[in-house]
């Protein structure tokens, strides 16, 4: 089967900072992909310019054969497959959990609301944490909201799921109901990108540990050969940075 | 306060720390209650002690020191109807109730619907204007000049409102736009019309208007002030919009594009609910302003209630008693503009700006 998505040659650049250069990337139907790296290396603008969030400036992006351009069908037709987790949960606050959950569904799947509303309710079990649907998300703690985030994002049962660290706005013990919910997500077969510092989280569940820094992919390979084998000086310097500690 | 409150001690220890402290806090204290008991005791004695209340007493009121409360149940009439025939009263009371019960009701959940409201604001001025331009069932015409008082006040309030909350929503969203033609024209008509008086607005919308347009195109002189009214209110409620606009994270509208849900979608089930919530203290305060402001109109003829009052002392037996005639359109103004801020304050309640 054809890859879940590709990059070829992708570019991007905010003024005279080149955020992306020269991107090549395949990610097969059901890989799990951790992308880590320094500050400032693009992790996140990679996983923003597959969903459109960020638009590139030069190469190629393909998310399930459709190609990313200006067109918003288009554009719209790769967001509804694709899902998105953000660091700060990006939680609807003026609507209650079960409506973050079903709205999205009814606006963008033109689902009826009763299809929606139990959709809501299945995708908020299975992120352990049903019983909060009638609540508002600033009830909610950081983990919870989290959970939430996710829930949202599968009520549109993509095939693709980004996760743009997910975990570092958590305070320390909420972080790992949030990465258990994740390895579930796993074991379902789904796609998955995970821009994430959580080691731990990228050796038990990552195919694939892709390495970034200044825009550029510097290193990637299966976690075992990342972890204890690493190549390049700068991988090893991150690795003994963030593993120090 | 709250704090305070939980200090113990009591009540007792409360006044001692908060009222009597040192013995100048004790001084000032003494004197502001004193003062207080003085305004109070000369209000009630003028308001109702010696007070004169109906009409047939009118020559009591040049002998008491009292309110002359007379000239309320002589002039009632005309403070709340205006010019509108005296016989035909009872249909602009009707329109009045009409176009109150509409706005209790859109104050209602229940009526939250872009669909609901605008069926229910159908319902209502379609009433009003029936009831009081007539013209069928044997109810004679009023034309709009002859409309006044009370019920003209709520009607420009109400269509002002009305008309002006969509069109500030669109000018907000028009300055808003990625396009820069209509980002720079919305912005040149709202700082435009915000720079001029209302009076200069209305002014020309009743009279300068029909000079230029033509009179096909020219419509009623009421409509145009309505129309003028609305748009004046609409371009200070566009900013606060805008406002609201702006202080909605970013990240709100990214994760819905990343759901994919549509543009309008984005707009007006995302951005908008989460801006007017977060601007609802400078909405509600448009409102009110908006709602004082319908006294303006009588510069160009219109006797609304303001305006009727002062025609209904203006001249004759009753000039000497303005004050009470003013007293009791003030009562009238308080009670709507106090019932708004209240509704404002369920509003921040319900929507979780305050917490309780």
């Amino acid at each position: 089967m054809a890859e879940a998505i590709k990059l070829e040659t992708v570019g991007k650049r905010f003024g005279d900072f080149a955020a992306l250069s020269d991107i090549v990337l395949a990610v097969a139907p059901g890989e799990k992909l951790v992308v880590c790296g320094p500050s400032g290396s693009g992790k996140s603008t990679l996983i923003r310019c597959i969903n459109r969030l960020e638009r590139h400036d030069s190469g190629h992006i393909f998310v399930e054969g459709t190609e990313l351009t200006d067109d918003d069908d288009a554009i719209r037709a790769v967001r509804r497959e694709v899902g998105m987790v953000f660091q700060r949960f990006n939680l609807f606050p003026h609507l209650t959990v079960l409506e973050n959950c079903a709205l999205p569904a009814i606006r963008a799947r033109g689902l009826p609301r009763a299809e929606a509303e139990a959709r809501g309710h299945e995708e908020l079990s299975r992120m352990r944490i049903g019983d909060q649907a009638a609540k508002f998300a600033d009830e909610l703690s950081g983990g919870q909201q989290q959970r939430v985030a996710i829930a949202r994002a599968l009520c549109m049962r993509p095939r693709i799921m980004l996760f743009d660290e997910p975990t570092s706005a958590l305070d320390p013990e909420m972080i790992g109901e949030v990465l258990d919910c994740m390895t579930d997500l796993a074991r379902t077969g789904m796609t998955m990108i995970c821009v994430t510092h959580e080691m731990g989280f990228a050796r038990r569940v990552a195919d694939r540990v892709v390495f970034m820094k200044d825009g550029r992919i510097v290193e990637s390979g299966p976690p075992d050969t990342f972890f204890d084998h690493p190549q390049h000086a700068d991988t090893k310097t991150f690795l003994s940075q963030i593993l120090g500690h | 306060m709250s704090l305070a409150a939980d200090a113990p001690g009591g009540p007792i220890a409360w006044v001692r720390q908060r009222l009597f402290a040192t013995w100048f806090d004790g001084l000032v204290t003494v004197a502001f209650a004193l003062f207080g008991v003085y305004l109070f005791a000369t209000l009630f004695d003028w308001a109702i002690v010696n007070a004169v209340w109906t009409a047939e007493a009118r020559e009591a009121c040049t002998a008491s020191a009292g309110a002359c409360w007379a000239v309320v149940d002589a002039r009632g009439r005309l403070i709340l109807f205006g010019l509108y025939p005296r016989e035909e009263h009872w249909r602009s009371a009707l329109a009045c109730v009409a176009i109150i019960a509409t706005m209790g009701l859109s104050c209602v959940p229940f009526f939250w619907s872009m669909a609901r409201l605008a069926a229910l604001w159908l319902i209502g001025f379609g009433t009003f204007m029936g009831l009081m331009y007539g013209g069928f069932f044997g109810l004679p015409t009023v034309t709009t000049e002859q409309w006044g008082g009370l019920s003209l006040t709520v009607f420009l309030f109400s269509a002002g409102l009305v008309v002006g909350m969509p069109t500030a929503i669109g000018l907000a969203l028009a300055r808003r736009s990625r396009l820069p033609v209509v980002s720079t024209l919305a912005g040149i008509v709202i700082d435009f019309t915000r720079s001029i008086p209302l009076l200069a607005l209305l002014f020309a919308a009743a009279v300068v208007m029909p000079l230029v347009l033509p009179s096909e195109v020219q419509g009623d002189k009421l409509t145009r002030v309505v129309i003028a009214f609305a748009f004046f209110y609409a371009c200070y409620q566009a900013e606060i919009i805008r406002a609201g606009i702006q202080s909605v994270s970013k990240g709100q509208e990214e994760a819905a594009a990343a759901l994919g849900m549509p543009g309008w979608s984005r707009v007006f089930d995302i951005v908008l609910p989460q801006a007017f919530r977060n601007t609802l203290p400078a909405t509600i305060n448009q409102t009110v302003i908006t709602f004082k402001e319908t006294s303006i109109v009588t510069i160009i003829g219109f006797f609304e209630v303001t305006s009727s009052a002062s025609a209904a002392v203006g001249r004759g037996e009753w000039a000497a008693y303005f004050v009470e005639v003013y007293v009791f359109v003030a009562l009238i103004y308080f009670t709507f503009a106090f019932a708004l801020s209240r509704y404002g304050a369920y509003l921040e309640r319900r929507t979780r700006l305050v917490r309780g």
